[in-house]
């Protein structure tokens, strides 16, 4: 591996997820959050050198909703500015690649987008090819219960094993104040949910919600300066996938597993060396398949955050997991740290049935000296 | 940029107002076809894909890349999406110079398209801002205000923007891949009708089906390639907040900026004489004026003096949109790439029957948002 220029998370900022934020447009929920992560890393917009967002227009149904967040980011005098129509964890990646391009040694990522503004499942069955399988009428519970059909009928995967996986996410989010559901529900209490879409259950989905994220990123040399204990950015990739739910096995992820196995390969680290994964999965099957794909099996080190079964705020929830991540690293998860935490993996997903993948490792020590 | 960067292949469509023959998939494949056979390359060579386009309200499918990427090649491969309003080609076609330059990838297709007739344009750029009245005006209507500061600033006078229009067409006449080819007087522009004053009808850019892609590639690949390359001597975009007390929207700082930075990096001292032709975002007739004093091709209020002695047309000093530019041929996702394509097109000396003589460098630029977003490479023959 060609030696890499060190770049760290050292700020981030995160408004606790809520259902609906009723008395503010997403910008306004933004900018404390971009004020607070400035803040953090004792600096002003002045000493950032890029910004690059993640957000969708059609989360709240109207063009060019990212134009109003130039105006709580700093954007006077004109800055350097990338807006990426995903979710922002890959707006960090894209972040990540300028710093190697020697374009920029900090910046700050954003993002924003109130779920509430629109209804989750009709927004994303856009998502879906205009022609044959949008005017089904699938949703992203429909397709996301077909591929958990289809990975239990590979692993013979019981519906107790799904509530088990999600009652562990549901115990961690009772730690974490930014979490949208707090409350404590076991294995017994989730199995007795009724179905959403069969073999979904209620109690096992992510609620979406309202929220914003700032992440700052700057590159070694700065990076110490703006963060005690920085997050150092050890390996990352993404990959996609073709759409067609009908062209691609189901039961497993391809793509996961090949963007896994390059960040790790990367970073130097196995799967199971992971203090903290911090996954992106919107139910408990997804969470096994991507689990699966990182060759490793379910632990307390799964999503200690409680993951986006305790909100997911769609188009930002990748960027949690990198924050979260951070927070363990740095010494800043408060009530759901993991002690001693040295490795961790983030992970963020798009589109359907994990079509698009993205793995950062992250560790406490550079990975190249 | 850590290393140098190039553009080895150039793809569009034929574009025109209803591509009926092409599926979305259809449509982008058919450019990025054409680039990767004109950098002799395949599917399998490519290391990423980065796509852009405008609101997917256009065409009224959310985040389509993901339903594109397998028509694209891109299964198991890196993919994003850019959006960055009007300007979105140009800032596409910067992140994948940006991947190149990282080291971190070879070969890069970037593709930007859009199907307006797939949609309603008119409808999908009127957003509706909270505590704005909605004006429904689309990007003209909001836009005409900006023309008509210019005119009341500069003392422009009232023939500047037909001008413009009726060379731009011209200059169409002469590329093969424009939407807008049929010729047209200055009579005919000043009897069309005034839509959003001073912008008359055939001072606007029409609604374009039409994708373009571009191979973007490192040095070693480029000196492999079948043709002579495309140098990026250097690319930026910058962006301005909306709401700030001042901001000057008809020579927007952001753009002053960003071409100085583009300047500076390319070792460009004095753009009107060391750029022989530039492919500049000229959605209403205009904004031509506009952006020369904007980009420092002259000074403020020389920019309609320009067009007014004919200097930016075919064979004077700085031809301006030698291919026709936005107001012939709009897909609109896709013209800020088509401006970035043309200007390689023009230094590598492929432009056809619209190739400008001589042309070393060449500056391509695209704008969007509230005048708020710049994009804009420099290109040379020479490394």
């Amino acid at each position: 591996m060609a030696k890499l220029r060190n770049v760290a998370i050292v700020g981030f900022a995160q408004a606790p997820i809520v259902v609906r934020d009723e008395h503010r447009v997403a910008s306004e929920i933004l900018y404390p959050q971009v004020r607070r992560a400035l803040a953090d890393c004792g600096v002003e917009r002045d000493a950032i050198d890029y910004q690059v967002a993640g957000s969708a227009d059609y989360v709240d149904g109207r063009p060019f909703g990212f134009v109003a967040a130039l105006d709580v980011t700093g954007t006077w005098p004109p800055r350097q500015d990338l807006h990426l129509e995903m979710d922002a964890a890959f707006a960090a990646h894209y972040a990540w690649i300028r710093m190697q391009a020697g374009d920029c040694d900090t910046a700050i990522v954003c993002g924003y987008g109130k779920n509430s503004e629109g209804e989750p499942e009709h927004v994303l069955n856009l998502e879906l090819d205009p022609y044959y399988q949008a005017p089904l009428g699938l949703g992203p519970t429909s397709t996301a219960a077909l591929q958990a059909s289809a990975f239990m009928a590979r692993t013979g995967t019981t519906d107790r094993t799904l509530a088990e996986v999600a009652a562990r996410n549901r115990t961690a989010g009772v730690r974490n104040p930014d979490a949208l559901v707090r409350a404590r529900a076991t294995a017994d209490d989730l199995e007795r949910t009724p179905w959403a879409v069969a073999p979904l259950r209620k109690g096992y989905l992510a609620p979406t919600g309202d929220s914003a994220v700032c992440v700052v990123l700057a590159t070694e040399g700065k990076a110490e300066k703006m963060c005690e204990r920085p997050a150092w950015i050890r390996g990352v990739d993404q990959r996609i996938e073709r759409q067609t739910l009908g062209s691609r096995d189901l039961s497993a992820s391809a793509g996961a597993r090949l963007a896994a196995e390059k960040a790790l390969a990367m970073a130097g680290v196995g799967a199971r060396e992971a203090d903290v994964v911090e996954l992106a999965a919107t139910n408990p099957a997804e969470e096994l398949i991507l689990l699966e794909a990182l060759g490793i099996g379910p632990s307390d080190a799964v999503n200690p955050s409680g993951g986006p079964l305790c909100g997911h705020p769609f188009m930002m929830t990748g960027l949690i997991r990198l924050g979260e991540a951070f927070r363990q690293l740095a010494g800043r998860a408060g009530d759901h740290a993991v002690p001693r935490a040295r490795t961790a993996i983030a992970h963020a997903t798009l589109g359907h049935c994990l079509q698009q993948n993205l793995f950062f490792v992250l560790g406490t020590e550079r990975r190249w000296t | 940029m850590k290393r140098p960067v190039a553009v080895v292949g150039v793809g569009q469509t034929q574009h025109s107002s209803r591509r009926a023959d092409l599926s979305i998939p259809g449509l982008v494949r058919e450019a990025a076809d054409r680039a990767l056979v004109d950098a002799g390359l395949d599917y399998g060579d490519v290391d990423a894909v980065v796509m852009g386009k405008a609101p997917d309200q256009l065409e009224g499918v959310m985040q389509p890349e993901q339903f594109l990427a397998g028509a694209l090649g891109a299964h198991l491969k890196p993919l994003i999406r850019v959006h960055t309003a009007g300007s979105v080609g140009a800032s596409t076609a910067l992140a994948a110079v940006t991947h190149v330059a990282s080291g971190l990838f070879d070969r890069v297709l970037t593709v930007a398209w859009e199907k307006q007739s797939e949609g309603n344009a008119m409808w999908a750029l009127s957003p509706n801002m909270p505590f704005t009245p909605p004006l429904v005006a689309g990007a003209g209507g909001f836009f005409a205000p900006y023309c008509r500061a210019y005119i009341a600033r500069t003392g422009c006078p009232p023939h500047i923007g037909p001008m413009v229009a009726v060379n731009a067409r011209d200059n169409a006449t002469r590329n093969d891949y424009a939407h807008l080819r049929e010729p047209m007087t200055f009579e005919d522009v000043m009897n069309s009708p005034v839509l959003w004053d001073p912008i008359r009808y055939l001072e606007t850019c029409p609604s374009s089906d039409g994708a373009v892609a571009l191979v973007v590639a490192s040095e070693e690949q480029a000196r492999k390639g079948p043709r002579k390359p495309a140098w990026i001597k250097a690319g930026y975009s910058y962006a301005e907040a909306m709401w700030v007390p001042g901001r000057d929207q008809v020579s927007p700082m952001a753009g002053k900026i960003c071409a100085k930075a583009v300047y500076d990096a390319a070792g460009i001292k004095n753009p009107w004489k060391e750029i022989q032709t530039i492919e500049i975002y000229v959605p209403f007739a205009w904004f031509e004026p506009m952006w020369l004093e904007n980009l420092g091709f002259c000074d403020v209020g020389e920019g309609w003096k320009i067009v007014d002695r004919g200097d930016q047309k075919m064979g004077r000093h700085l031809p301006v949109n030698p291919s026709g530019g936005v107001l012939c041929t709009n897909p609109i996702g896709a013209s800020g790439m088509l401006r970035l394509g043309e200007a390689a097109l023009q230094v590598m000396g492929r432009a056809g029957a619209h190739q400008v003589d001589g042309a070393r460098n060449a500056l391509g630029h695209a704008y969007g948002g509230g005048a708020q977003y710049f994009s804009m490479w420099l290109v040379s023959s020479e490394r």
